[in-house]
């Protein structure tokens, strides 16, 4: 038996273990669902901070993912920057959007979060996509990557690209799961838990909401500008409302609130669509069959599966000491 | 051009034509999210579902008028078996596991209906009866338009009576108001449920056949419409019928008339008045509950 805490920690090892050598072998189709798999991890670690650890489960995420993606692709093709500062701009430009919308929803709660998080994110993509500067609903084409050639790396190869997300996505947990343990995240999952007990403390429960979802925004935003980086092109696509349900979708499959659940979710919901699409196009269809399912089933996802296993594996291994104490 | 008089009729008509169609999409979902609690993001899927069983029994039968009767009636049946398989159960769940199995819903009704009806755009004629125009500054209105805004008219009036003169109505108002109360004096508030279920399909199947003949079927036509109407429905206030009319009312004069004043806004104005609505109001405009 292994401690949770142990086990997130192995579980996150092993998975960065698989995914460099899965970078390193697969064929350059296997390369590219890998990018896929990683760059939803992310956006999903970003969800589920929000969503299992704030409380604010939103479905306009795709809407900041997108706006990031977008934000470098302008700034890069457009206005010439390099891209450090493209990304590092794209990044806090998403922070405060998320900032306001958290600020301006800290109030709202259950089914009508839901929908005014539906509402900001369809207001950016309606704005994307009518908007010809921005390519309309063409999108924008011709995005360069990052240019790490000053320490030999080239990350036009679809390997070292895999590895440069792959080293991302790590920070980007490690970072969470810091967060989770500061004296913030601690507050931000009491607001969550009982919001009158944390309020009666004296905390300002809009200035905690709208700064967790400026982080949120903001690391949303950073696997926009990856995307935009991993594609090379930009389509309103991002923004899209079903793409911030598949997110969610991700999240609840793998485990809300585990933060290692949701890159679990990620990786399977990803596979499972490539696998099906293989067979049919028609792999939405059992999406939806096996979300309906996974929900009515009352399960808590597959990181509560692997909690769950664990336990029954240490049952097993206690059971004779019992047995001589008795 | 601004200062057109038939321009601006025109206008106003096709605001309402809209509106009139946004209501009848709204009004069920409105009266099941107040009655039940319950958001089913589904709903624009059975709108699709209206337009294609639509599209199918006109072509079957050769009439548009079977289909107008019929598509309805298929889609409520529809409704009423996800009723017993699915949404029964769902209803004491939370809002964030009601959306998660509305959304797969909503992607099983998108393949069925490319599976069904294939991933191209359909089209329905305008009934014999009704192809033809009026003239209104030497442009023809048409008259299937004209026949969109009755029908809504129609229907609200229908609606108002029932919800507001009758025995049915008093003990749906009185299940928005307080399901609980209302089950311990004694009424059925299942039965209730489920049959306001099913009639708010039925509403959704005739908006969508309804429409067919004006706009195309595809699959994703109701994924499209599903948020206008979930916009609705937040704008108004749940479970009122006052709410839904002003709400569908608003939403759709927006959408045109910004459509034709300010191009490059309109669409963002609809979701602006929803955060808008959201932050200062959340109860919505005319909340069924105090």
């Amino acid at each position: 038996m292994i401690k949770q805490e142990t086990l997130r920690t192995f579980l996150a090892v092993l998975l960065v273990i698989i995914a460099v050598i899965y970078a390193v072998n697969a064929g350059y189709f296997g390369k590219e669902i890998l990018a896929e798999i990683l760059l939803f991890a992310i956006l999903a670690m970003s969800l589920d901070f929000l969503a299992g650890f704030g409380g604010m489960v939103s479905l306009g995420h795709a809407a900041l993912y997108g706006t990031g993606a977008y934000f470098y692709a302008v700034l890069t093709v457009n206005y010439g920057w390099n891209a450090p500062s493209a990304m590092a701009a794209a990044i806090f430009f998403c922070g405060i959007a998320g900032w306001i919308v958290g600020a301006a929803t800290a109030r709202v709660r259950g089914i009508f979060f839901i929908m005014a998080t539906l509402a900001f994110g369809q207001m950016a993509y309606v704005y994307v996509f009518e908007n010809r500067a921005l390519g309309g609903d063409d999108g924008m084409s011709g995005i360069p990557r990052l240019d790490l050639s000053l320490v030999g790396i080239d990350l036009v190869d679809p390997t070292n690209f895999d590895i440069f997300l792959i080293v991302v996505a790590a920070f980007v947990f490690i970072f969470l799961m810091w967060l989770l343990k500061s004296g913030f995240g601690r507050t931000l999952v009491g607001l969550h838990r009982n919001e009158m007990r944390m309020r009666a403390l004296g905390l300002s429960l809009l200035l905690h909401k709208a700064a967790a979802f400026a982080i949120a925004g903001g690391i949303a935003g950073l696997a926009g500008t990856l995307a935009a980086q991993h594609a090379m092109f930009v389509s309103p696509d991002y923004l899209d409302w079903k793409l911030s349900g598949l997110v969610l979708i991700i999240v609840i499959l793998g485990g809300l609130g585990s933060l290692i659940g949701p890159v679990l979710g990620a990786a399977v919901v990803i596979i499972l669509k490539h696998q099906i699409s293989a067979y049919t196009e028609h792999w939405a269809f059992f999406i939806g069959v096996f979300l309906i399912i996974a929900v009515l089933a009352g399960g808590h996802g597959l990181y509560d599966l692997l909690v769950k296993l664990n336990k029954r594996a240490r049952r097993k291994a206690t059971k004779p000491e019992e047995v001589v104490d008795a | 051009m601004i200062t057109d008089y038939s321009f601006w009729t025109i206008q106003l008509l096709n605001g309402l034509q809209f509106s009139m169609l946004l209501f009848l999409l709204s009004v069920g979902l409105s009266i099941i999210f107040g009655l039940m609690n319950f958001v089913n993001l589904a709903h624009g899927s059975l709108y699709a579902l209206g337009a294609f069983t639509g599209y199918t029994f006109a072509k079957l039968l050769g009439s548009y008028w079977a289909a107008f009767f019929l598509a309805p009636v298929a889609v409520a049946l529809v409704g009423a078996i996800l009723y017993q398989l699915l949404i029964k159960r769902m209803r004491s769940a939370s809002p964030l596991n009601q959306v998660l199995v509305t959304f797969g819903l909503l992607f099983v009704f998108l393949d069925v209906f490319r599976f069904v009806w294939g991933d191209f755009t359909l089209g329905i004629d305008t009934p014999e009866l009704l192809n033809f125009g009026f003239a209104m500054g030497g442009q023809l209105y048409p008259a299937y338009r004209l026949f969109i805004i009755f029908l809504g008219l129609i229907i609200m009036a229908a609606l108002w009576l029932v919800l507001e003169r009758t025995n049915i109505g008093a003990m749906i108002r009185a299940g928005v108001d307080n399901g609980e109360m209302a089950a311990c004096l004694g009424m059925n508030v299942n039965k209730v449920f489920f049959s306001v279920f099913c009639v708010g399909c039925a509403l959704a199947g005739l908006a969508g056949v309804v429409a067919a003949p004006i706009f195309s079927v595809y699959p994703g036509m109701g994924i499209e419409l599903l948020v206008p109407t979930l916009i609705v429905v937040v704008i108004g206030g749940l479970g009122s019928l006052r709410g839904v009319i002003a709400g569908s009312m608003l939403v759709g004069m927006i959408q045109t008339f910004g459509q034709v004043l300010a191009p490059q806004v309109a669409s963002m104005l609809v979701y602006a008045l929803l955060a808008a609505t959201l932050i200062l109001r959340p109860q919505g405009l005319f909340p069924a509950r105090g």
